[in-house]
């Protein structure tokens, strides 16, 4: 009997560590993005974190497969890019997961871009335009102030979820902001010889990087937004090309090469694979080696 | 008149919604999508069990709106206009309410809705890579089986994706056929229980396995009576197009599965889905107090075989704007004839390509060899069909 009530003692009292531990913010994070899983990982360093896609997925198009619903059952957060790029796998995935919640952004659901003012809002948006976003480009993880905007507002979002552990999540934002802010400083310097270069490139994958460092996209391979290059646009960016001005055609890690190859063959121009997020090259570790990869790539292209 | 009514009214709340949400210009996430399905074809003979007709014709015309009413519950709303022949009808196949909000992994779905055993069978028809369904489906579904009932689902909260539910439908369209008309059904026909399991195999494979049963309360055929050979006759010619299942049973048991590749998970460029299932159906037989003359007169020596129906099928796109399918399937049914039964049987190998102008819009070459035995008649056939699907309105989530 001692022995007995001695045991349910003990165990008692190790059930009660591990659900004192496991209140003690473990938060499971479901990033939309690998960029975004990069972003909490600086700011929650002791959360589950999965990320949904990699840098080698086009995240317009990714299946609501199984394994994202049954991670997505168990996240305390979801984290995304918003501005519709995951209109048609995510909506899929939270009626699937009934996580209540990680169903509205009140709670668990982060959407970057409602923090921040997107490039190229659209007035008005009609299919025939291709696959635009109303809400604007929604590849903004390539602008470090933009991100810097998110990363505040991702740190609020993680006290609301976990208000106990508020001391480790401002210490983490606050050295986050500090060693952002002086990468961005010296990004800036280094890629100062490529303000207004000019590139054709994939998509508008890289709108906020160029936007950032002053470089200008004078054509899309893509004719429409969601639209494979044509043989007929290609010929079209052959012409342009041939004024001379353009340094490289630019494709993302998950964008198919073939267009930009067959336009890079005819005008003698370089193409550049650059990662689109985290993961997308050897380089890309984390968001601070994934921009310094990318600056070091265009760099490389202008000598 | 009442139903026509009704519907009428359905598309003007639907037209009401269009005006509303273009006037707002603001399409997010919470308003109402709004989605629309032109479907349009040329075949040039017609398959058993299918809703397609010979000729020119307008296949699932579907008007869908769908929207979170509040923090806790989701709707939808899916009008089908079909036509056949020289008649127009306006259907509901989608009228559900969802909850979003229920804790551990609970959700409830009530009102009209697909159900969710087997694989195809909750996915919509315009998404299928093939202009039918498998003939297993027309066989035992009615190509899709939509019902009025409610569904109580389960998502495990485990990295190996487990889902199980349960729903009880009115199941009218799986009523067993009844050419009296003098046969009391229940009301609550079909209860199915279903389980799904999923998963990852590396970065570039999916997986999904499933088990689905089937209950049908009013599956089991009513025996003939002998004096009544006139009313059989007319009655096998109709031309149906309802969506009622053709051959129903009191179980039917259903395992599936779908493997998904693309090189590193990149849908984009290029993927290759395989599917298959696997039907069988019991205890379709009338019971043997009803049947005077069956046992009798054959001695009872003859009992049917199980309906049984499967498919195999794989799809690949190999570039954005091009797919290629080839699907195979064979479906073995049993008919009543007056006091004893037929087997039948037909296979259906197909070959479809498709091109993809953008994600909303497909124009499809399909051709299918069909051998059957006594379907309709059917011994050998060649069919070619020419059809179009387009989107407009919200993007789509499918489903996996």
């Amino acid at each position: 009997m001692r022995i007995n009530s001695k045991f349910i003692k003990a165990s008692c009292a190790a059930i009660a560590l591990t659900m004192a531990s496991g209140a003690q913010a473990k938060l499971n994070i479901f990033a939309c993005e690998p960029e975004y899983a990069a972003l909490a990982k600086e700011l929650a360093p002791d959360a589950k974190i999965y990320s949904a896609t990699t840098a080698m997925q086009d995240p317009h198009q990714v299946q609501a497969r199984p394994s994202l619903i049954a991670k997505m059952r168990q996240a305390d957060l979801a984290v995304c890019a918003g501005a519709d790029l995951e209109v048609g796998w995510l909506p899929m995935l939270q009626m699937k997961s009934a996580n209540a919640n990680v169903r509205s952004t009140e709670k668990g659901l982060f959407f970057a871009a409602e923090h921040v003012q997107t490039l190229d809002k659209l007035d008005s948006v009609d299919r025939s335009m291709g696959d635009v976003h109303a809400q604007g480009n929604p590849h903004l993880h390539f602008d470090p102030e933009r991100l810097l905007l998110v990363a505040k507002a991702l740190s609020s979002k993680l006290v609301q979820l976990d208000p106990d552990s508020k001391a480790e999540y401002d210490a983490a934002l606050a050295d986050f902001s500090t060693r952002w802010q002086a990468a961005t400083t010296q990004w800036l310097a280094l890629a100062a010889p490529l303000n207004g270069k000019k590139v054709i490139a994939y998509h508008t994958s890289f709108r906020y990087l160029f936007n950032w460092l002053g470089i200008e996209q004078v054509g899309d391979l893509e004719p429409k937004p969601g639209l494979p290059p044509s043989t007929s646009h290609l010929a079209d960016l052959q012409s342009r090309a041939k004024q001379g001005d353009v340094m490289a055609i630019i494709v993302a890690s998950y964008q198919d090469e073939r267009g930009a190859n067959w336009l890079g063959e005819r005008t003698q121009l370089p193409v550049q694979v650059l990662p689109m997020s985290v993961g997308g090259n050897d380089d890309s570790q984390d968001l601070f080696s994934l921009y310094q990869s990318v600056i070091t790539l265009l760099l490389n292209l202008n000598k | 008149m009442q139903t026509f009514n009704f519907r009428v009214s359905a598309v003007a709340m639907a037209c009401a919604f269009v005006s509303t949400v273009t006037l707002a210009q603001d399409a997010t996430l919470t308003n109402p999508a709004i989605s629309g399905v032109l479907d349009g074809y040329y075949q040039n003979t017609e398959r058993p069990m299918a809703e397609r007709e010979e000729g020119f014709g307008l296949g699932h015309t579907e008007l869908a709106l769908s929207a979170n009413i509040d923090d806790m519950f989701y709707g939808k709303l899916t009008a089908v206009v079909e036509t056949h022949g020289s008649d127009t009808e306006v259907g509901l196949e989608e009228a559900f309410i969802q909850t979003l909000a229920m804790p551990a992994g609970f959700s409830i779905r009530a009102g009209r809705f697909l159900s969710d055993v087997g694989y195809l069978n909750n996915q919509h028809v315009h998404t299928d890579a093939f202009s039918d369904r498998p003939a297993a489906y027309r066989a035992f579904l009615g190509s899709h089986y939509f019902d009025d009932g409610v569904r109580l689902d389960y998502v495990a909260p485990t990295d190996l994706y487990w889902a199980m539910g349960v729903e009880a439908f009115k199941g009218d369209s799986m009523r067993a056929e009844d050419e009296h008309g003098e046969r009391d059904f229940k009301d609550l026909g079909v209860y199915t229980a279903y389980s799904k399991l999923g998963g990852d195999i590396g970065n570039s494979s999916s997986w999904m396995l499933g088990l689905s049963y089937l209950r049908n309360e009013n599956g089991r055929l009513t025996a003939h009576e002998e004096h009544e050979d006139e009313v059989v006759a007319e009655d096998g010619h109709e031309h149906d197009h309802s969506h009622a299942a053709m051959y129903t049973g009191e179980n039917t048991y259903i395992a599936d599965f779908v493997y998904k590749w693309a090189p590193n998970g990149n849908y984009k460029y290029q993927h290759l889905t395989l599917s298959g299932e696997y039907f069988m159906v019991t205890d379709f037989a009338p019971l043997e107090e009803h049947d005077h003359g069956l046992d009798e007169a054959h001695g009872g020596e003859h009992t049917p075989d199980d309906q049984t129906g499967w498919y195999v099928s794989s799809v690949y796109q190999f570039t954005p704007n091009w797919s290629a399918g080839l699907r195979y399937g064979q479906v073995d049914t049993q008919e009543l004839h007056d006091d004893h039964f037929h087997g039948q049987k037909l296979k259906e190998t197909e070959v479809s390509l498709a091109w993809h102008h953008s994600h909303f819009s497909t124009v499809r070459l399909q051709y299918t060899n069909q051998q059957g035995t006594n379907f309709d008649g059917i011994e050998d056939d060649n069919v070619i069909t020419l059809q179009y699907v387009m989107t407009l309105g919200a993007h789509g989530a499918h489903q996996f």
